[in-house]
């Protein structure tokens, strides 16, 4: 096991310096001058350049390309070409909301969405059927930003039970519970509708196969051919679902975090692409490329806990 | 349909069917904590001699003092008042100024006692383009010296009437304590030290600057304790945490329907201020086809300045008058503004040989409050047969392209100091010219009025400068370098109970100033 998860890790390496060469270069590409933004609309093409020379932006592709890529192996990320704040300072200060938000929503959309899925299969072509794949498919087709607006208006103006600007809250649990309720509502949403339509496929899937068939007839009670033969061999595709949403929602969360004023690395990111903040851009494509690489092995060892034939090798 | 109409039908929906539960208030007592609601990401830098974006100016006005300042709420050159110099002097030559300073103000955190060293420092710093972006305006500046501990004396290069706008708080004029710069050094971006009413106190990253009262103000205490200063980019987060009541004052959207749809929320004042964004049209006059005054003369008449201002609304738009914003210090009224006529313009385009008009490929920023400014002027030029073929781009990249003369047309919005200089040479002197090394914003390739907007700058009359910089407008307007269209205010709303002490408006920071007065009744 421990090999294994060695062997996986060293795979990331050339993975994560390819994506940061590609990033390196295709930042530099993209038209628009982190100097001009830094400077404003009013600065001028002498002060333009100055800068340039200062941010060392002059010297040569591969030069600059050289010099990035030793201080990323020695675990000098640099310093964000327009804030002039440590770009790991900045990651590490907003990505525990993002883990938070992340996770909620993940544990959310598991709670409603697996039993919801499992029920829904069992009751094929019913009524309870019908509804919760219309639900889905609505939870899958709404828009977040458009839902988040919508919670907002519910909960946070009308009922007055969470605050508009979910910004974190404090230091106490209880308070950064209700600024984290509504966003993790709002993209469980989602992620409860995608977890119950994997989960209800797959569901359907297992319910035919012969052991499951095999084991009604030896009389097993009916509680224990859903608990035990199905849903168990059902969840494998969930959980490669919810693996490679993970990666996906630490990306997408970003309209979710504007709306709601929260903190994280969606709108780190997008902020950084807005302002042409190569060095930030980098940094943050590191961490991202870490958290798939990651959650893609997490997601395979959950497989062995699931199905104990998976073996590691 | 974009996020932003989206969000804003919603919103506009949802405010009509809950009015009043939208307007409820949360019940609040005396109050000393400011909770103020700005549109961007993030903090910025928070260095005045660097940073030259609204969000970061609109708080650094709190944290630091000029040598002057703008009277608070106003605008007005004339209305000029002393700010850490007491009073000053000018010599019959206008070359050398003398600025007799306060004594006793202290700077934040125990940095001591402002003095004259604090002052040279801190312009030379403003001077440098090392550490500051505003190095330009400060090329006219020979030398700064403090002959003792409460002087400081200015010498010019040439006169410069204007010189107090660069000795105000903004920008390269307000003042930073050379100990705690020094000390700081890189860091001073997020470490400020002033001498202003308000003392930087914690940051958040991409939620809030905190800052707390400076007791030791020199216009006394400020009555608010402490500032929330948070970042909210969402436009409806924003609306509705001022209608919820989290947020005090919010910074609006310039345009009519979050005017009217923000009125309408329980104990909201809508400010709408100045100074004005002139939104102009700006025609390289070196381009094959628009290098013919007759086409250039046909796109200013196919304009309509009238239904411009009423797309955007008569409360925060009015009509522009010339190339220089309304109310700037040398703008002129009486210059030859084109007419509406659309007649008149396909004559003109008939007779410069595009009887059937033509199509021009032109580049525009995505940003929702200027894409559909373009939209409405490319309607308008499609009724005389121009066909604008326009590629949408996102913002940086639009700042990028234009700089490198890639769009015959270009659209810009723009505030600046409120005096006609800055304006006609940002935007018509050939020294400004873009694709060149003293590149800012001259798209038009415009040099008609160079001699005027020199000699204005250093002319020691105030009604001989006036009227130079009156004659290099006529000249521009007359060449049709520009068609300007129409000017946008900066819009504000804050609870009613929020008292600011002085009458607001205008703010060159573009934010109310929030002083040593400014309290919750």
């Amino acid at each position: 096991m421990l090999q294994y998860l060695i062997k996986r890790l060293l795979y990331a390496v050339p993975t994560l310096l390819a994506v940061l060469t590609v990033v390196f270069f295709v930042a530099r590409v993209l038209p628009g001058d982190p100097a001009q933004v830094m400077l404003g609309e009013q600065a001028g093409a002498e002060a333009i350049q100055a800068l340039r020379v200062r941010l060392g932006l002059d010297r040569p592709l591969v030069e600059q390309y050289v010099d990035f890529m030793q201080g990323a192996l020695s675990g000098d990320w640099g310093t964000s070409l327009v804030t002039g704040r440590s770009v790991l300072g900045e990651v590490l200060n907003v990505i525990p909301f993002t883990i938070e938000l992340t996770l909620a929503s993940i544990l959310l959309g598991a709670l409603i969405g697996v039993p919801l899925g499992a029920w829904s299969a069992l009751h094929r072509n019913s009524l309870v059927d019908y509804a919760t794949r219309i639900g889905s498919l609505f939870g899958l087709s709404f828009p977040a930003f458009v839902m988040a607006i919508m919670l907002l208006l519910a909960f946070a103006i009308q009922l007055d039970w969470f605050p508009v600007i979910s910004s974190g809250g404090g230091g106490s649990v209880s308070e950064r519970l209700l600024h984290l309720a509504l966003p993790a509502v709002n993209l469980g949403i989602i992620m409860a509708a995608y977890i119950t339509r994997v989960t209800r496929s797959s569901m359907l899937e297992v319910l035919g196969e012969d052991y499951v068939r095999t084991a009604r007839a030896k009389g097993v009670p009916h509680r224990a051919v859903v608990w035990q033969h199905c849903l168990r061999n059902a969840l494998i595709p969930v959980v490669t679902v919810v693996g490679l949403y993970l990666g996906i929602l630490i990306g997408n969360s970003v309209l979710t975090e504007i709306v709601f004023n929260r903190p994280g690395l969606g709108k780190l990111i997008v902020g950084a692409l807005t302002q042409r903040d190569y060095t930030m851009l980098q940094g943050l494509m590191v961490v991202y490329t870490f958290i798939i690489v990651v959650v893609n092995l997490l997601t395979d060892l959950t497989y062995g806990f699931i199905d104990p034939r998976v073996k590691y090798q | 349909m974009t996020m932003r109409t989206l969000t804003t039908a919603l919103l506009a929906g949802a405010a009509l069917l809950a009015a009043a539960p939208l307007g409820e208030a949360k019940a609040q007592g005396q109050k000393t904590v400011l909770n103020y609601g700005m549109a961007s990401k993030d903090m910025g830098r928070l260095d005045p001699h660097l940073t030259a974006t609204t969000p970061d100016k609109a708080l650094l006005q709190m944290i630091f003092n000029g040598l002057v300042r703008f009277k608070p709420g106003s605008l007005s050159l004339e209305q000029m008042e002393p700010d850490l110099a007491e009073k000053w002097t000018r010599s019959a030559d206008g070359k050398e100024w003398v600025f007799m300073l306060r004594k006793g103000v202290q700077c934040h955190r125990g940095y001591g006692e402002l003095t004259s060293d604090d002052v040279v420092y801190s312009l030379k710093r403003a001077s440098d383009t090392k550490t500051s972006s505003f190095a330009s305006d400060y090329k006219d500046i020979d030398k700064v010296e403090a002959p003792d501990k409460y002087t400081v004396k200015i010498t010019l290069k040439s006169a410069i009437p204007s010189l107090l706008l660069f000795v105000a708080n903004l920008h390269g004029g307000n003042i930073v304590c050379k100990k705690a710069a020094v000390e700081a050094g890189e860091n001073f971006k997020v470490k400020p030290i002033g001498t202003g009413p308000f003392m930087f106190e914690e940051y958040k990253p991409q939620q809030s600057v905190t800052l707390v009262a400076n007791k030791q103000y020199f216009r006394g205490a400020p009555k608010l304790e402490r500032i929330v200063y948070r970042y909210i980019e969402s436009d409806a987060s924003r609306d509705l945490a001022f209608a919820s009541g989290e947020l005090d004052l919010v910074y609006g959207r310039q345009d009519e329907t979050w005017v009217e749809r923000t009125k309408k929320v329980k104990d909201a004042v809508v400010a709408v201020i100045e100074p004005a964004e002139l939104s102009s049209i700006y025609l390289n006059t070196k381009h094959e086809i628009l290098k013919d005054i007759r086409v250039r003369k046909a796109i200013a008449h196919a304009i309509d300045r009238k239904a411009m201002v009423q797309l955007k609304g008569a409360s925060t738009a009015r009509e522009a008058r010339s190339i220089v914003p309304i109310g700037y210090l040398g703008q002129a009224d009486d210059v030859p503004l084109l007419p509406f006529d659309l007649e008149k313009s396909k004559a003109l385009l008939k007779e410069a040989g595009h009887p059937n008009g033509f199509t021009l490929k032109i580049i525009h920023t995505n940003l929702s409050g200027m894409l559909p400014t373009m939209q409405a002027w490319q309607a308008m030029l499609k009724k005389v047969g121009i066909n604008l073929e326009i590629d949408v781009v996102e913002h940086a990249t639009f700042h990028a392209q234009i700089r490198k003369d890639l769009s015959p047309i270009v659209h810009y919005a723009a505030a600046r100091p409120p005096v006609a200089d800055i304006y006609l040479t940002q935007f018509f002197h050939s020294r400004s010219q873009v694709n060149t090394p003293t590149a800012v914003t001259n798209f038009t390739h415009c040099n008609q009025a160079d001699a005027e907007i020199d000699a204005a700058r250093s002319e020691p009359d105030p009604a001989k400068a006036k009227a130079l910089w009156r004659t290099a407008q006529i000249k521009l307007m007359e060449n049709v370098c520009a068609v300007p269209s129409h000017e946008q205010l900066q819009t504000f709303a804050y609870k009613s109970n929020l008292v600011f002490g002085y009458d607001l408006k205008g703010s060159l920071s573009l934010g109310p100033p929030i002083l040593e007065t400014t309290h919750f009744k």
